[in-house]
């Protein structure tokens, strides 16, 4: 189903609606900007086709809010704390060819690594492979590794051996049956559910670093679960999986647009909703 | 490292009890815990819960709220999660009680899309209009002094609506635990803090020790009051893994100790014997049987031997009742 311009600019103009004096964006009405819908919002207006000026507010809070080591923190209060969100910055920093801060954001990246462990034949998994964590100093798990791997294909380190590494513990952490959980496949030699936000943020990073083969069963679970998605998180990251591999979203697509237009305010997760956005766009925005 | 492995760990705390940290004192008058029959997620008990929450002393007029569910993730067929009837039963007893505002907030533990959670459809769709749905995970949060000395943090991130909030109401699942035998009214604390400040899961508790943080939390926030959703609790392979037990009751107290306690023992295990329990005794009242008073329902009526994982069965004991 084609969008009309004016659908588009409806939805541009609710998230624009929540925009703070700080140029930021909140996660929901009453909190203080942060990174998140921010970084996530700029990208949205890049793949809407919004004129530049509209994102200058976001990109110029996320600049300052980067600090000295090349990282971004949660919100400017806090600007340690969250760093796993450098990812999205350097994604949104790639998409408006600002290098230096790409480079500076890409350096942190490639120096912050997930905890590893010896290999335990018990275990369905291979605690040695490097990936990217939540908090530093700790584990790795999908999403942060996930994130981190988009931003080094798409800045060009698509090879770098921190990317390759990434993409071999995502595909180790994937579910027997196809999908991705939060992290391990298995707990105790029981498959785990696969969650449709990891699943598709998974497919989406592995694009160009899997053989086709190993990620078409996950590509089928989130094709053939169209209809049971209702989330605006799982539908968005449904759209962006099956599209970036080329596969029919025609109906994820449908329901996405419907759940962005009738959200009330207490669901209305903005860093979710520009990501419904960057889905709806159709845009190559975080593959090549 | 294995479950074996954390549970030698875990049991220092109890042997070396003598060295640990104490924070506050406990108070030695015995700790009122009632339990409420809820055969069934069917019966509208707010009128109930709010004559316990009132016997208990419990003021809440004008007061702003928080009842904190345990959304860990969906599973259909698991019951995992607390009843959206027991919260929504919890929520019109508050304002049954004159609560200027109730909040239902929650950082779920493995989910990131709070549709998933909090902002699922089948909770908002059975909660009284008044009532807000927080999405605790994403939001603004405030940095608080650890009051406790176990995990070695300065600081916790906790969720702004938590700390603004006039009651806190720790509402938890009776579930077993894969790494900590049970999950209670303070496990649940973990859910009071931001997701993307820690992460799903919250890793860096697991690092400085799930007994530990769980420790700082119970020193740091003040829980006001307890309702454990015992309905339905889960044995076995919880939190996530296990399978369903029916109780029958909701166990509902002021005092976060005496209901994990209470709730313990109900589920067939010595709140003695668990470690981080053991040590909350230290500094929170309610430990030992002896410190409760059990009001409502005789306790036998409810007890059950909850099946778990092997490495816990050295905690089982009783019968208490």
């Amino acid at each position: 189903m084609e969008r009309s311009a004016s659908e588009t600019a409806a939805l541009i103009e609710r998230l624009l609606s929540f925009s703070l004096p700080d140029g930021g964006l909140p996660y929901y009405r009453g909190n203080a900007s942060a990174a998140e819908p921010t970084l996530l919002a700029a990208l949205a207006l890049s793949a809407s086709g919004t004129a530049a000026d509209g994102a200058a507010p976001f990109l110029a809070w996320a600049r300052k809010s980067q600090n000295p080591d090349g990282s971004i923190g949660v919100n400017p209060g806090h600007r340690d704390q969250g760093v796993w969100l450098t990812a999205q910055a350097a994604i949104a920093f790639h998409h408006y060819g600002l290098n230096e801060n790409l480079a500076r954001a890409r350096g942190f990246l490639l120096s912050l690594r997930s905890v590893t462990i010896a290999k335990d034949p018990r275990l369905k998994q291979d605690n040695t492979l490097t990936g990217w964590p939540w908090v530093p100093g700790t584990f790795g798990w999908v999403e942060p590794t996930a994130w981190s791997l988009i931003a080094l294909s798409l800045s060009g380190l698509s090879g770098h051996p921190r990317a390759e590494e990434g993409a071999r513990f995502l595909l180790d952490r994937q579910i027997p049956s196809g999908g991705w959980n939060y992290g391990n496949p298995a707990l105790d030699d029981k498959e785990l559910l696969p969650f449709w936000d990891t699943t598709g943020l998974a497919l989406v990073a592995l694009h160009g670093h899997a053989d086709p083969k190993r990620i078409r069963d996950g590509l089928e679970l989130m094709g053939k679960n169209q209809e049971k998605i209702e989330s605006l998180s799982g539908l968005s990251w449904a759209v962006l999986c099956l599209e970036s591999h080329r596969r029919d979203a025609g109906l994820a697509r449908v329901k996405l647009l419907n759940v962005m237009g009738s959200l009330r305010d207490e669901e209305f997760h903005l860093g979710n909703f520009a990501l419904g956005l960057i889905a709806l766009s159709g845009k190559k925005v975080f593959t090549l | 490292m294995n479950r074996r492995q954390f549970l030698k760990d875990a049991a220092a705390l109890v042997n070396f009890a003598a060295l640990a940290d104490v924070t506050q004192s406990a108070p030695p008058a015995p700790c009122p815990v009632t339990l409420l029959p809820m055969p069934d997620y069917g019966r509208d008990l707010s009128r109930e819960i709010a004559a316990v929450m009132s016997a208990d002393g419990l003021q809440l007029k004008g007061k702003k709220v928080l009842l904190k569910p345990n959304f860990v993730e969906a599973h259909p067929e698991r019951p995992i999660n607390t009843h959206v009837a027991v919260i929504a039963n919890a929520a019109q007893a508050c304002l049954r009680l004159g609560a200027a505002e109730v909040i239902v907030g929650e950082a779920s533990g493995h989910r990131r899309d709070p549709w998933f959670s909090v902002l699922n459809p089948s909770l908002r769709g059975i909660l009284d209009k008044k009532v807000k749905c927080v999405d605790l995970n994403h939001g603004d949060a405030v940095s608080v002094p650890n009051a406790g000395r176990w995990t070695g943090l300065p600081t916790f991130y906790i969720a702004r609506p938590v700390a603004e909030a006039d009651v806190l109401i720790s509402m938890p699942k009776m579930k077993t635990h894969h790494w900590m035998c049970v999950t209670l009214c303070l496990k649940n604390l973990f859910g009071v803090l931001p997701g993307v400040y820690y992460g799903w899961p919250k890793n860096l508790l697991h690092f400085k020790g799930i007994d530990n943080s769980i420790l700082d939390l119970a020193g740091t926030i003040k829980i006001h009051y307890n309702i454990i959703d015992g309905v339905m609790g889960m044995e076995g392979d919880g939190p996530i893994m296990g399978k369903a037990k029916p109780v029958g009751a909701l166990v509902m107290s002021s005092f976060s100790l005496a209901a994990d306690a209470t709730a313990a023992r109900l589920m067939g295990f010595d709140p003695q014997r668990i470690p981080y329990l053991f040590q909350a005794g230290r500094f929170l009242p309610g430990l030992r049987r002896q410190d409760v008073v059990i009001r409502g329902e005789r306790p036998a009526r409810f007890a059950e031997q909850f099946d778990c994982l092997d490495d816990f069965k050295g905690m089982r004991g009783g019968p208490f009742f």
